[in-house]
């Protein structure tokens, strides 16, 4: 796993953190402490991380954690806090208040009311906005689920649509769209949902396996050992089993779950973060985190397990003072600077995908691959190109990477075949990203940010078309250590209705056109179908890393609207830099410029190898029916040339491997000084491509102006100079050719005879004759 | 101005030419040209006394009806550097056939040539003569190195078809000695290595014996006559090839090349049934590599060979019908013919053991996909090996042959001789490698080829019989035999006839101004009313029947134009 690590790094040159660790946090962290806090709340469809004190509610945004991320706040009245969530569009903020009740109050006018539970016998145990095109709030409770619309006229929730089953907890995330509920003694029974802008589509009842740790003794499934992903556009689901000390993978598709795979794990306690579609698997207790990539068939781990690693840690705490002083909310900051160290804190909650909340010291980080420890810890080197080319978010390094490394493997004579595979990669890659309408030639996104992020990532997600993650959450449960879904028991009442004149525009399945409203709409998460059935109707905007059209329609549509996010402006300048490309993939412009000819460079003296290098990029190519760049072809020939391979250099012109152009040509004239043949090959290949005046022009060089004029009045060439034949004539000295090349534009050119030319050259000719009768 | 030379293919008409060693008579004319233009003219008139009667010579070559062996043809190869003292004029022949030839005809043959030679290089140092037309005969000479002299006389017998163009004929005796230096290296090498001429001898004997075998038909040697005129002898036939067919042939070539030892570079070159698809080296070394392969190595060969030995010579397919039927009885007949002589220097094929590699049914296909041959086993001294050795041409080096076929697919691999230090067991260690690295690739790229290849017809132009010949690469691509049976006598006649001027013009062409090439293109109606029809543009010949052509000359002119535009590119282009 580590054959070569420090192989690609020396020579590549790049920054490598010494493969000690794969994943790393940044310092500084976003800190969020706020005095009187009750508590850290995520809500994950608007990516905000709530704070709420005994009447206010202050809000991160999560996309970004600049330091200067000042917290909106907002009023909510007195009362207590079980679970806290913006609506979609931001203007209603919903607050479980007890496990009976649910107060919903406008942002702007602050008016209020409360939602209830109807019987006794139930209690709330969470409620979360949905983009679903019947219903805006839906509540969890133990007897099943009310779909509600919400109605700011009539101050109230309207109830849709009940679904009636025993729920002993729940798991959601917006990003998927999906809601597991838990039932049965053991709570392995799932019933699941998911509520999408497509519609509601309810999932077949399945169980998840559990190992029996002694016969009498059945474990019990908990919340906190259920994580749903999202991966590729496809939606998982991983499960804990404590006694088997195995992590479950289930796969969910549109009628069934299928259970994939399972990781083994090493630790009691286990969390998942979701960086850029791999999943890391934190080990707690032993404080590695093992990555794992999906995509393929494989689910053997990236790499061995290997330690977080926390980035720029200040060594004096003084460093990171001048932040505070922007922040009121930030005074803390020097104080808290000791603890920033730690860590795997017992304060940590890992929040899907990215994010890592200190509830103790409230502060949040965002969790981050390294890319190039990633890249030197395998020799492997498909696969780490596969894995480079399939990241998102970090794209562009991911691309320098791939370049470096492929280059690195030519310089280093890396056997052909290696090259060749690595290659084939690429252009695959490339080839994809093209099918799926993914600018790959630094098109600006939108001044989209690197990091998964609220209404920004939108856009992101309208660029990145094939594996769209358009909105990364955690189910919105409180982040208070320990307690998940419990509600208290505490209730208020108080109706504040709250009337805001706009109803959520939810989306159907045409939320492309529609869904302008919310930026965070889009549905791009969606279950595919596991049979055939993949197609129906339902699946209208149906993605995952396969599919297509849609998908690229609605990128082309969205990335036409200005990016939503207010926020791009204070973005780091270099990560906006970075993000000028959508996707990893390699287009064979760059293959020519930043692997071709840079290593052409450098390794004048072996062109066979690189000949049989580019020979392996065009077999790629052309199965691919991808064209590679001209100039690619013109540093064949010349490399051709200069190992004195002219047989070859033949055949691969009159095989077409080398694409007939002009370029070529000229260069086969160049190389051809030496060689008549393939000079032959130059001017036969100005002539098949019709460019009758280039031609002729050589002809006449060449000394076949007679040839030429044939040739010229042949196909109707006007644009050669009379006195270019004449000369020519005149220079071999003989009369006859001469006088035929005064005649032939005497008769096809007007007016030749008046011109100097015709008097001159007459003249000249007829001292030739004279002399020659003498 | 350059010195004046004689016209290369002096052509001397005269009733009769009758020879005696240096004494000869000419009734005739020499003209001497010198840049194109006429110099002189000169009428010599020789002692005509003391002279052989050609007609006699013929039936003192008594070809008896035992011999199997062709009247009318003689082919000998003499060194003017030997015997040049009276009685030891013996020495200077290396080889002649028939070998049953009493020595005074040999002599006088050889005697004829000599003065013919001596005679007609006082005009043209460089070059001396090329043939010699007699009333029923024809001398072609050629100069396969210098003094080493090959002569080819043969009848002129228009019932019997022997109509010959003087080109194709040259290109016979060109093609037996690049084949001969490939594998032997050359006439003046072996003479020096053992100046009593013994072992040259052996060789050449043994080798163009092997050679004239493909050209026997019952008792003829049947030599390229007029109706071989839309074929071209000394040049390869190519597969057209699409271009992602193409790369992945030289993505197997790259393959192929690094799976040898060693810094310095092996070559191969790569055919599809018996059409070249791909080499490495230059156009004369590609070119005799693909004769041999053609010859001995292909799949049609190896299963003739094993089969029934129904060999059919590619060139040769409509008048080679009875060839197997009476090899396969007689063996080579040529071999027993001259074993059972003892004058002849076949006596020394005891002495030395010399490697035949033109002998037939000699290669097989083993089990790993690798041709295997006894040819070389028996041999001995410094380049002793059982793997097949070549010499190149261009760079001088001698090279390892090795051979894989995978159905149709023949892969010739050649591997410096320097660079295998311990040489069998390399070779078989590069083998295995190559079955390693390479054994998936070759699987494709034959499939790809099969699937791609259009058959025996598959460069058939309906309306057309044509050849097309680029003389610069010595490749040619021509109607298929079996198409070109269909045209008529007349037309082959004529075209046969067309062709010799124009190789004439040629020559012409080439001794005023080497680098320059005339463009030429000649239509002819023949007596038949077909159009016969030349073009020559930048190296590239086009020759051509047209049948069932319209009546004008801009019909056969556009018809030709279509051919070249259309027909040409699109075949490259496929």
């Amino acid at each position: 796993m580590f054959g070569k690590p420090s192989r690609v790094q020396s020579s590549v040159g790049l920054s490598g953190s010494g493969a000690l660790s794969h994943v790393y946090i940044q310092h500084p962290p976003l800190r969020c402490s706020i005095s009187g806090s009750r508590g850290l709340y995520y809500d994950d469809a608007n990516k905000l991380l709530l704070s709420p004190t005994t009447d206010q509610v202050f809000a991160w945004k999560t996309n970004q954690l600049a330091q200067q991320n000042t917290p909106t706040s907002d009023s909510i009245g007195e009362g207590p806090v079980l679970s806290i969530r913006y609506s979609l569009e931001g203007k209603v903020i919903g607050i479980q208040r007890s496990n009976s009740e649910i107060q919903f109050r406008n942002r702007e006018t602050g008016e209020a009311f409360i939602q209830r539970c109807r019987s006794e016998s139930e209690s709330i145990l969470g409620f979360f906005w949905t983009d679903c095109p019947t219903c805006d709030v839906i509540l969890i409770k133990t007897s099943g689920l009310d779909l509600f619309s919400y109605e700011p006229e009539l101050k109230a929730l309207r109830l849709v649509e009940t679904k009636k089953l025993n729920v002993s907890w729940y798991v959601y995330t917006h990003e998927s769209r999906m809601i597991l509920l838990a039932s049965g003694m053991q709570c392995k029974s799932f019933t699941a949902f998911q509520f999408s802008s497509g519609g509601i589509i309810r999932l077949p009842r399945f169980e998840m396996a559990m190992a029996k740790a002694e016969a009498n003794q059945k474990p019990v499934l908990a919340a906190e050992d259920v994580h749903i992903i999202t991966i590729y556009g496809r939606i998982y689901c991983l499960q804990v089993d404590r006694v088997a000390m195995l992590l479950h993978f289930h796969r969910f598709y549109r009628d069934a779950v299928v259970q994939q795979g399972s990781f083994p794990i090493y630790s009691s306690k286990i969390a998942v973060n979701v960086v850029d579609n791999v999943i890391l698997v934190h080990q707690v207790d032993a404080k590695v985190v093992i990555l794992y990539d999906i995509f393929s068939d494989s689910h053997a781990p990236i790499s061995a397990p290997l330690p977080l690693l926390l980035r720029g840690l200040p060594r004096s705490n003084v460093s990171s003072s001048r932040f505070s002083s922007k922040d009121a909310v930030q005074m803390e900051t020097n104080e808290m600077s000791d603890h920033e160290g730690i860590v795997y804190g017992d304060g940590w909650t890992f929040l899907i995908p990215d994010l890592i909340c200190d509830a103790t010291h409230g502060t949040l980080w965002r969790i981050h691959l390294d890319l190039e420890a990633i890249a030197a810890s395998s020799s492997e080197v498909s696969s780490v190109l596969e894995f480079l080319q399939r990241r998102k978010l970090e794209s562009n390094k991911a691309k320098q990477l791939c370049l470096a490394i492929t280059r690195t493997l030519i310089l280093e004579r890396q056997p052909v075949p290696v090259v060749s595979s690595a290659i084939d990669t690429l252009v695959t890659s490339y080839l994809h990203s093209v099918k799926m309408g993914i600018s790959v030639q630094g098109r600006p996104m939108g001044g989209e940010k690197t990091s998964t992020s609220g209404n920004q990532h939108v856009d992101d997600s309208r660029t990145l078309a094939d594996v769209q993650t358009s909105s990364m959450e955690t189910d919105g449960n409180s982040i208070k250590h320990g307690s998940t879904s419990r509600v208290e028991n505490e209730s208020r009442q108080s109706v504040s209705g709250d009337v805001e004149n706009e109803s959520i525009d939810v989306t159907t399945g045409s939320t492309v056109n529609k869904s302008s409203i919310c930026s965070d709409i889009e549905e791009n998460v969606n279950l595919e179908s596991l049979g055939t059935s993949s197609r129906e109707p339902l699946a209208k905007n149906q993605t995952g890393a396969e599919t297509s059209g849609a998908e690229i329609e609605q990128s082309s549509l969205q990335s036409q609207r200005p990016g939503t996010g207010g926020n791009q402006s204070d973005s780091d300048v270099s990560e906006q830099r970075e993000s000028q490309v959508a996707s990893a993939a390699i287009s064979p412009d760059e293959m020519y410029r930043f692997i071709f000819a840079p290593v052409e460079e450098e390794m004048a003296g072996d062109p066979a190898y690189l000949v049989a290098i580019i020979v392996e990029y065009f077999r790629s190519a052309a199965s691919e029916k991808l064209k590679v760049h001209p100039n690619l072809n013109v540093m064949t020939i010349q490399l051709l040339a200069r190992s004195e391979r002219f047989a070859e250099l033949w055949l691969f012109v009159l095989n077409k491997i080398v694409e007939p152009s002009k370029e070529v040509a000229l260069q086969l004239l160049e190389c051809g000084r030496q060689n008549f043949q393939t000079r032959k090959l130059g001017t036969d290949m100005l002539r098949q491509l019709s460019l009758h005046h280039d031609y002729v022009v050589l002809l006449v060089q060449d000394g076949y102006y007679l040839e030429a004029l044939r040739y010229a009045r042949k196909n109707k060439v006007h644009t050669i100079r009379p006195s270019l034949f004449l000369e020519a004539a005149f220079a071999s000295s003989n009369s006859q050719h001469l006088a035929a090349v005064l005649r032939f534009f005497s008769d096809s050119i007007p007016g030749f005879k008046n011109t100097s030319d015709y008097s001159m050259y007459r003249r000249i000719l007829n001292g030739m004759s004279s002399s020659a009768a003498a | 101005m350059q010195n004046p030379r004689v016209h290369r293919k002096t052509t001397i008409a005269c009733d009769s030419v009758r020879t005696r060693r240096y004494l000869f008579i000419f009734v005739g004319e020499i003209s001497i040209w010198s840049g194109g233009s006429l110099v002189r003219s000169t009428q010599l008139i020789l002692n005509p006394s003391n002279l052989n009667h050609l007609g006699t010579e013929q039936s003192m070559m008594g070809l008896s009806s035992t011999t199997p062996v062709s009247e009318g043809v003689q082919f000998c190869i003499f060194d003017l550097r030997r015997g040049q003292h009276e009685g030891q004029e013996l020495d200077k022949i290396l080889f002649f056939f028939p070998a049953d030839c009493p020595f005074s005809t040999q002599l006088s043959v050889i005697g004829l040539s000599e003065g013919l030679i001596t005679f007609t290089r006082i005009f043209s140092p460089e070059a001396a003569c090329e043939v010699i037309e007699a009333e029923k005969h024809s001398h072609i000479f050629y100069q396969a190195e210098p003094d080493i002299w090959m002569v080819m006389v043969v009848d002129k017998n228009k019932e019997a078809e022997a109509i010959w163009r003087i080109d194709a004929l040259q290109k016979v005796l060109k093609e037996v000695h690049s084949l001969f230096v490939t594998f032997h290296g050359s006439v003046r090498a072996l003479l020096e290595k053992e100046p009593g001429g013994g072992l040259v001898r052996t060789h050449l004997y043994s080798f163009i014996t092997d050679y004239l075998t493909d050209f026997l038909a019952g008792k003829k040697l049947q030599l390229p006559s007029f109706r071989d005129c839309l074929k071209e002898r000394g040049t390869v036939q190519m597969l057209t090839v699409g271009r992602e067919a193409a790369i992945d042939v030289e993505s197997l070539v790259r393959v192929l090349e690094s799976s040898c030892p060693g810094s310095t570079p092996c070559n191969s070159v790569i055919l599809f049934q018996d059409l070249l698809v791909s080499t490495t080296l230059p156009p004369d070394d590609t070119l005799n590599l693909f004769t041999y392969a053609v010859l001995r190595l292909t799949p049609r060969v190896l299963h003739s060979a094993t089969n029934s030995w129904s060999y059919l010579r590619k060139g040769n397919t409509s008048s080679h019908v009875a060839t197997g039927s009476i090899l396969a009885n007689v063996g080579s007949p040529l071999e027993d013919f001259y074993a059972s002589r003892d004058t002849s220097p076949v006596g020394h094929v005891q002495r030395y053991h010399v490697p035949r590699p033109l002998q037939r049914g000699k290669w097989s296909k083993g089990k790993d996909g690798f041709l295997v041959t006894d040819i070389w086993s028996a041999e001995v001294g410094s380049l002793s090996s059982a793997t097949a050795t070549v010499l190149l041409q261009q760079t001088e080096e001698r090279m390892y042959l090795c051979v894989y076929q995978h159905k149709n697919l023949t892969i010739i691999l050649l591997i410096p001789y320097s660079s295998m230090i311990n040489g069998e067991e390399g070779l078989s260690i590069m083998k295995q490698q190559i079955l390693e690295n390479a054994a998936v690739k070759i699987m494709k790229v034959e499939e790809k080829l099969t699937r791609g290849w259009g058959g025996e017809n598959a460069y058939h132009v309906s309306g057309y019989r044509y050849l097309l010949f680029d003389s610069d690469r010595s490749v040619s691509r021509a109607s298929p035999p079996g198409k070109v049976t269909t045209v008529t006598k007349d037309s082959l006649l004529a075209l046969s006839k067309l062709r010799e001027e124009v190789d004439l013009e040629k020559l012409r062409t080439k001794r005023d101004d080497p680098s320059h090439e005339n463009d030429l293109e000649i239509c002819i109606r023949a007596k038949n009313n077909a159009w016969v029809i030349a073009r020559i543009t930048r190296g590239k010949e086009l020759y051509m029947v047209l049948e069932k052509a319209n009546e004008t000359l801009l019909y056969a002119s556009d018809a030709v134009d279509k051919f070249s535009n259309r027909i040409i590119p699109r075949a490259k282009e496929q």
